[in-house]
């Protein structure tokens, strides 16, 4: 039925479920158990994850490891699984934190430890499982399963706001999923309509783009608009960001890391797996009012950041603004932005949880988060000063770190297609580089309190959490090419799919830079407008400025 | 003379056959008010409970024994959906006697009549689930209906209930009259000479462009009366009230059972009998649905007493039903409403079971009193979290599969707005379901924890056991919903 590779990516994506099973078992007040045993099957569970990192097959952009159970024949339900590189990513990023999130709970975590490490377990399960199937009704099962889990860790473990916040994360999630919902029925019964058949694996759905592309405008607006309010929810861009600023304040640090690092991604991996590729024509259509949305995230977000006197808040709203960055990159929609956009969801996922961490680290020693209660920490806390300085660069862009990386390639992608955006999102990165200067500068230098004085710097378990993810951000910052490896044949798998004009485009480059070696640019020149207009649509971003910018730069990358 | 009588009677012992469960229900709650010690001893009130449970196994026995086919000139119609729905009315009456027994004890309430009511009743709902003509889908409305206002007034020296029994029974009263006048209203527009529901439907069809009105008038008024009875919004009013004042059980037994069995009229008279002027009632009835839909769900949020946010849930529910209803494939409609309601009957039966049990020990009425309920009973509060987990329909839970069913039906049938309506509300009874939920776990109890009572422990179990065997298999149940056949 299944390979041993698609048993094993199971496996590895079932066992915390099993493992909350087992400690379902134990009693309550065993906490070293639940501790323990939670964090071994998460390590169990990445160890097992980190096979597929070097059994998969760069060169192909097929879903590998693919595997499908009939599960409800008479609706086309499979449960059918399988990760491309995009997948690969992002559920390696998933089995890569659960460790770090369970590590960090030890000591925060003073009650009611049975409950917290099975949610925080099945949680896991429900993560995993979006990023691997490869049905859109498993999908949308995964994606509101995650909620409940979620709710409960902020509901019970969270701060004064606790209720409030967990119910407006579950409130706005769920009718952004069931609006996504409604979308996936209609073209459901779309498909039925032209194919006979009843399906619903994710391929058919992708398949049914030229279709989809000949009803009428408003049927495909509201279609897209249905995935993108669903998705922009969770991700969130402006304006449905509101839930983000209160659910990570009021959620205990592991939830605030898993929320940053793995549930806003679900947002973005939504765009880049459904919106882009089935309604490609709808998404074009769109993409003025989905690019000014993304830019008023990414400066709103850092403007609202800066004045935040709550480290946490800042944190958050720095989230908004760089998924803001992450949106525009894959709204470029060439491989440049795509790559720069899931490049921006790693480095998010690894910056972000080390920020919240490292906030989460303070809080348990002095129960507050507030930026003017603190300052000259770097005396007292050195090796804190210093994880928190690399994880502040991380976030900030500063070159040899991974969010370098990123925000350069999102840049590059956005000022080939939009070069307003991309100066634009600049300004964002600037503004970024000020908050995350200016909280560290309140909080580690200047004259430093009697209390202050008294903290004690980062033990062992703190300092093994933090390891791995300043080990991820050097690796990335230094070295991005095995990432960049995985996702080069699905990102041009999905350059064809969201926006064929580009690759058409590149090529007639190629073409007319050969031809003018040949110095016969007289001839190809008046061509060239003329054979990229018919398939350019209203709004086509790469079709005409391609030409100019991508031939060079692109050029070189092959 | 003599062989009219003789052909007449010839022709119901003919068609007995198909009415066994009715009868042999009459005939044992007969039985059961006989006056004196001659059947029933009047004074083992603990055992009427068991035995009314035995009498509805079987009776579910004898529903699935019924063999298809028409009989009594045509009023009833013993199919698949008279069948699905049969065993859904006493799903829920089963619930209600089980739940019954702990209630009525301490309040000394405990007699014999209360279950023959219920069977009765029971029986009621068993020819409304076939009634395939409309004089015979009012008669068993009535009978359905005339048992449970008196239920509903139960507790007689309960001012609430009184109240409640009071005004449910003048607003069903009101609405059955307007039923009526519907149905003489479209008995006139075909013509004058059928009510059964096939023959209406063709006779309808050709009636001439001069009588649409009089046609629109009748479906409208057959409408307003189903409408009351199912609770839908605009005609709910009653159903607040009714529920808060009824004694718990009846108020559960009024949430399932009774809305099953209306249900599956509404489904035959409509989609069989006025499913050619269709055209008539699918505007109105969306608009019903989507009301019910957004007041049900919108109203819940702001209530207090757990019963009564119970109620508005409820008329959410059959708002999402009515969808199946509205669905143009009768068929589909059909099993997607059965299983919709067989999911929700389980999950409101636990839900009930908890309310009932917190009762038990004087509590259990108002939301707050659900108050670190997870520390206390951490299963009760378990099992009450999958229920209204469930009833939110949030995946993978049973719940989810009943709503998606219908919904993709609803999208199916080109019911976007109204399916996106549904779906957004559905989010809003999220929070309020939620909000329970926040009062169970998040909320620190008052009070000592007092060990479980017995039976209602064991409808909770059992409830929640059946919702999470409902989740595992939920796929397989929507196949096999399909299997309810109806022509």
């Amino acid at each position: 039925m299944f390979t041993a590779n698609t048993t094993l990516m199971l496996v590895a994506t079932f066992l915390p479920l099993l493992g909350a099973l087992v400690l379902l078992l134990v009693p309550k007040d065993q906490r070293r158990v639940f501790e323990i045993g939670s964090l071994l099957v998460m390590i169990v569970s990445f160890l097992m994850s980190a096979v597929f990192w070097f059994g998969y097959d760069r060169a192909s952009d097929a879903v590998q490891w693919a595997g499908s159970w009939n599960w409800i024949p008479s609706m086309g339900v499979k449960f059918s699984v399988g990760m491309d590189g995009i997948s690969l990513l992002l559920w390696l990023l998933t089995t890569f934190i659960g460790p770090i999130a369970i590590a960090c709970s030890f000591k925060s975590i003073e009650e009611r430890h049975k409950e917290y490490y099975i949610w925080m377990l099945v949680l896991q399960t429900a993560m995993l499982g979006v990023f691997i199937t490869q049905d859109m009704f498993l999908f949308y099962l995964f994606w509101e399963v995650m909620l409940v889990p979620m709710y409960f860790l902020i509901a019970i473990w969270g701060g004064p706001q606790k209720l409030y916040a967990a119910i407006k994360l579950f409130l706005y999630t769920l009718a952004g999923g069931v609006l996504m919902l409604v979308a996936i029925l209609a073209i459901y019964f779309l498909q039925h309509k032209t194919t006979g058949g009843y399906n619903f694996s994710l391929e058919s759905f992708q398949a049914m783009a030229p279709v989809i592309a000949q009803q009428s405008k408003t049927y495909q607006i509201l279609l897209a608009l249905a995935f993108f309010i669903g998705f922009a929810i969770k991700v969130p861009m402006f304006p449905f960001h509101t839930w983000l600023p209160d659910a990570h304040v009021q959620a205990p640090t592991a939830g605030s890391v898993i929320l940053a690092a793995i549930l806003l991604k679900m947002g973005t991996y939504g765009f880049v797996r459904f919106l882009l590729p089935i309604l490609p024509d709808a998404t074009r259509m769109l993409m003025k009012p989905f690019l000014i949305l993304s830019l008023i995230g990414i400066i709103y977000g850092a403007l609202v950041a800066m004045i935040q006197k709550d480290m946490k808040k800042l944190v958050a709203y720095s989230s908004v603004s760089h998924l803001g960055l992450c949106m525009l990159g894959l709204f470029a929609l060439n491989p440049y932005g795509i790559k720069g956009g899931m490049f921006q969801m790693i480095n998010h996922g690894i910056s972000t949880s080390g920020l919240f961490l490292a906030v989460g680290i303070v809080y348990e020693r002095r129960h507050t988060r507030m930026i003017a209660d603190f300052g000259g920490l770097s005396k007292s806390m050195p090796i804190y000063a210093t994880v928190f300085m690399l994880m502040t660069m991380s976030s900030l862009g500063l070159p040899l770190l991974n969010g370098f990386i990123g925000e350069g390639i999102i840049l590059m992608g956005s000022f080939q297609a939009f070069p307003w955006a991309a100066v634009v999102a600049t300004l964002g990165i600037i503004l970024g580089a000020a908050y995350l200067l200016w909280m560290y500068q309140r909080v580690m230098f200047g004259p430093i309190t009697a209390t202050n004085e008294k903290m004690e710097d980062l033990n062992l378990r703190e300092i093994l959490y933090f390891a791995p993810l300043v080990i991820a951000a050097f690796w990335i910052g230094m070295y991005p090419k095995p990432i960049m490896d995985v996702m080069e044949a699905p990102v041009r798998k999905l350059v064809t799919q969201v926006n064929p004009d580009f690759y058409k485009a590149e090529q007639l480059a190629a073409q007319q830079a050969i031809a003018a070696k040949l110095g016969m640019q007289g001839m190809t020149a008046p061509a060239a407008p003329h054979q990229a207009a018919p398939g350019g649509h209203d709004a086509a971003p790469a079709g005409h400025e391609a030409p100019v910018h991508e031939a060079p730069a692109h050029g070189g990358g092959h | 003379m003599t062989g009219f009588a003789q052909g007449l009677l010839g022709a119901l012992l003919r068609d007995t056959h198909l009415i066994t469960p009715q009868l042999f229900l009459m005939i044992v709650a007969t039985l059961m008010l006989w006056p004196g010690d001659l059947f029933f001893n009047r004074n083992e009130k603990h055992k009427w409970a068991p035995i009314t449970l035995v009498i509805l196994a079987i009776t579910a026995a004898l529903v699935g024994r019924t063999p298809d086919g028409e009989g009594f000139s045509r009023m009833f119609r013993m199919d698949g959906l008279t069948r699905g729905f049969q065993m859904l009315c006493v799903l829920g009456a089963a619930g209600t006697v089980a739940l019954s027994v702990k209630l009525l004890n301490g309040l000394k309430q405990q007699t014999v009549e209360y279950y023959a009511l219920i069977l009765f009743s029971l029986s009621g709902m068993l020819f409304l689930c076939g009634a395939s003509d409309l004089i015979s889908v009012y008669f068993s409305l009535e009978l359905m209906a005339i048992c449970i206002y008196i239920l509903v007034a139960y507790l007689r020296d309960r001012a609430t209930s009184v109240e409640a029994g009071v005004k449910y029974f003048l607003l069903g009263a009101f609405s059955s009259g307007i039923l009526v006048y519907g149905i003489s209203l479209l008995y006139g527009a075909a013509g004058g000479t059928t009510t059964n529901l096939a023959d209406l439907n063709q006779a309808l069809a050709l009636t001439p462009t001069t009588s649409n009105l009089l046609v629109f008038s009748g479906v409208l008024m057959v409408l307003i009366g189903m409408g009351f009875k199912v609770a839908a919004v605009p005609f709910h009013m009653w159903s607040p009230d009714a529920y808060e004042g009824a004694p718990t059980p009846i108020t559960m037994f009024m949430a399932t059972a009774p809305k099953a069995a209306a249900l599956a009229a509404f489904l035959r008279v409509f989609g069989a009998g006025l499913h050619g002027v269709s055209s008539d009632w699918v505007l109105p009835l969306c608009y019903i649905a989507g009301a019910s839909m957004i007041l049900g769900n919108v109203t819940a949020v702001k209530q207090e007493s757990m019963k009564r946010l119970l109620a508005y849930s409820s008329i959410a529910h059959v708002g999402y039903m009515l969808l199946g209803v509205l669905s143009g494939d009768a068929r589909a409609g059909a099993q997607a409403v059965w299983l919709y309601m067989l999911i929700y009957i389980v999950m409101n039966t636990g839900a009930f079971a908890v309310v009932i049990y917190l009762q038990g020990k004087g509590e259990g009425e108002r939301i707050e009193d659900f108050k670190g309920l997870g520390r206390k009973h951490p299963v009760l509060a378990f099992a009450m979290m999958i229920f209204l987990l469930s009833l939110a329909g949030i995946p993978p839970l049973a719940g989810f599969f009943g709503k998606f069913y219908l919904f993709k039906l609803a999208i199916e049938q080109g019911f976007v707005t109204l399916t996106t309506i549904a779906l957004l509300t559905s989010a809003v009874g999220a929070y309020y379901y939620l909000g329970v939920v926040a009062q169970m776990y998040f909320r620190e109890p008052e009070g000592e924890a007092v060990p479980m009572g017995a039976t209602s422990v064991f409808i909770v179990t059992l409830a929640c056991a059946l919702v999470l065997v409902a989740t595992a298999f939920g796929p397989w149940l929507v196949d096999w919903a399909t299997k309810i056949t109806w022509v």
